[in-house]
């Protein structure tokens, strides 16, 4: 394997690791919104790493051009997709869950 | 008696409705000239904002001095005419002035553009504000309501002007111009050829049409403000200067939220914080909400009136919050780097937690 391959099964390995945090969290986390945070966070950097792991693959062309574009509308499309669905929930006016609530179940 | 006063103020600014307000304003500045008989008068006022301040964006000042041109062009246009579009040979007694206010300040919050407005008002005498119901006096922010709010707590009159029933020979201003129909000329059309890949025959042909056509259709809707090559260009340069920041605080970020969320405990203490962020305008606030919502344990949840309410996972997080950095980052993007010298939220007071109680104060 080339350097340029260890690179590239680097970043595709961090970025399978922080998408399975990202489930973990989803699973783990009480609420839509401490949910919110484990998929507009780690759901991004790891889909971002997994793109820029490929980008590097195709090298010098148009298809990693077009992968870096991909990966600059996730960075702006995942965090909007989030406060939309977390600004849908506090529209219905859903409460956030507090340590508070913990105590009480 | 405040229904009949015929000293009007009107802030102006680009909007949809700026035309109509326009017309509002010296309908009802004759109609009650010819009631009373008294001469009325109609100033219009442009609180000029932060821009201004800006070197980069000295041509600002033209757009300025344009708009109020523009307004008084109206003005006089519709004092030629009576209600029923007639020619009105009587001489109607009706003043125009227009004005820059706020020069020499620098105007954020609603509260500091009632005041630039009410001090004019104050010295001229002026005792009913006419408000453009789609006036925007920060960018494209919400921000009628709490000016509406602070204007009335003064005891002038303050009305939104009713723009539906308007005058129909007026033509709804036309903001395109031609570096808006360039600049997004030249951003579809580069963009058609980079995912092209090919430059073609077929494909400059297939672009150009294409570009034209978005042109055509979004040229006024993309670019709220006419974009000047300098202030563009500074503004892409600063922001390549954000984005490694940027993507240090969401690898940051990843890890605290990867190790909240797979320690054993789950130690989370979530809170909804409402935030006053000293950002105005649609980019730079996206900006903004989307950077808190990738950045260490803050989630951008809504944008109500002028704060952002945050979700946030941990007191860590708050605390990073509270400290500004993200906030003052973008700053240095959108308005230089001497914007970006600002006292943290914490010292502003501009954040606190949010309650219930905040969804309704401020209503009434």
């Amino acid at each position: 394997m080339t350097p340029l391959e260890y690179l590239v099964v680097g970043l595709v390995l961090a970025g399978v690791f922080f998408s399975f945090v990202a489930v973990v969290g989803i699973i783990r986390l009480p609420d839509l919104y401490t949910r919110a945070h484990a998929t507009s966070k780690s759901d991004t950097l790891g889909t971002v790493l997994s793109l820029g792991g490929i980008a590097l693959l195709f090298g010098a062309e148009v298809s990693a051009v077009k992968t870096v574009l991909l990966l600059l509308f996730m960075l702006i499309t995942n965090p909007t997709a989030a406060h939309a669905i977390a600004r849908a929930a506090h529209d219905q006016g859903i409460e956030p869950w507090t340590t508070s609530d913990e105590e009480g179940d | 008696m405040p229904d009949t006063s015929s000293r009007i103020l009107v802030p102006v600014g680009e909007s949809s409705t700026f035309r109509n307000t326009v017309a509002y304003a010296v309908r009802e500045a004759r109609r009650i000239a010819a009631e009373t008989g008294e001469e009325s008068t109609v100033h219009f006022v442009y609180p000029v904002r932060w821009q201004l301040v800006d070197e980069s964006e000295r041509s600002a000042a033209d757009a300025v001095a344009d708009t109020l041109e523009r307004a008084r062009v109206w003005a006089n246009d519709d004092l030629d005419y009576d209600d029923d579009g007639d020619l009105d040979a009587e001489d109607v007694s009706v003043s125009i002035e227009t004005a820059v206010v706020g020069e020499d300040r620098y105007l954020f919050s609603p509260n500091d553009f009632a005041e630039v407005l009410l001090e004019y008002a104050r010295d001229r005498g002026l005792d009913r504000i006419v408000l453009d119901p789609e006036y925007q006096p920060g960018g494209s922010a919400p921000m009628l309501q709490p000016l509406e709010f602070e204007l009335a707590r003064s005891g002038l009159v303050v009305e939104e002007a009713p723009v539906d029933r308007v005058v129909e020979r007026g033509r709804l201003p036309s903001r395109a111009n031609v570096s808006k129909a360039l600049a997004m000329f030249g951003v579809s059309f580069g963009f058609y050829l980079l995912l092209a890949g090919v430059f073609d025959t077929f494909n400059l042909v297939t672009g150009a049409i294409s570009a034209g056509v978005v042109t055509a259709v979004f040229a006024r809707i993309s670019f709220v403000n006419t974009p000047s090559v300098t202030g563009t260009v500074a503004r892409i340069a600063r922001f390549l200067l954000y984005v490694p920041y940027l993507l240090w605080e969401i690898v940051k970020a990843n890890f605290s939220v990867a190790y909240i969320i797979l320690h054993p405990d789950l130690p989370i203490d979530p809170e909804m914080q409402r935030y006053r962020a000293a950002i105005w305008g649609d980019l730079s606030v996206t900006t903004l909400a989307n950077s808190i919502t990738l950045t260490p344990g803050t989630l951008t949840v809504d944008m109500d009136r002028d704060s952002l309410i945050i979700h946030s996972l941990t007191g860590s997080a708050r605390d990073g919050l509270a400290g500004g950095a993200l906030e003052r980052a973008v700053r240095f993007v959108f308005y230089g780097r001497s914007a970006a010298r600002i006292p943290t939220p914490a010292e502003r007071g501009t954040i606190a937690s949010w309650t219930d109680d905040d969804q309704t104060d401020g209503d009434e």
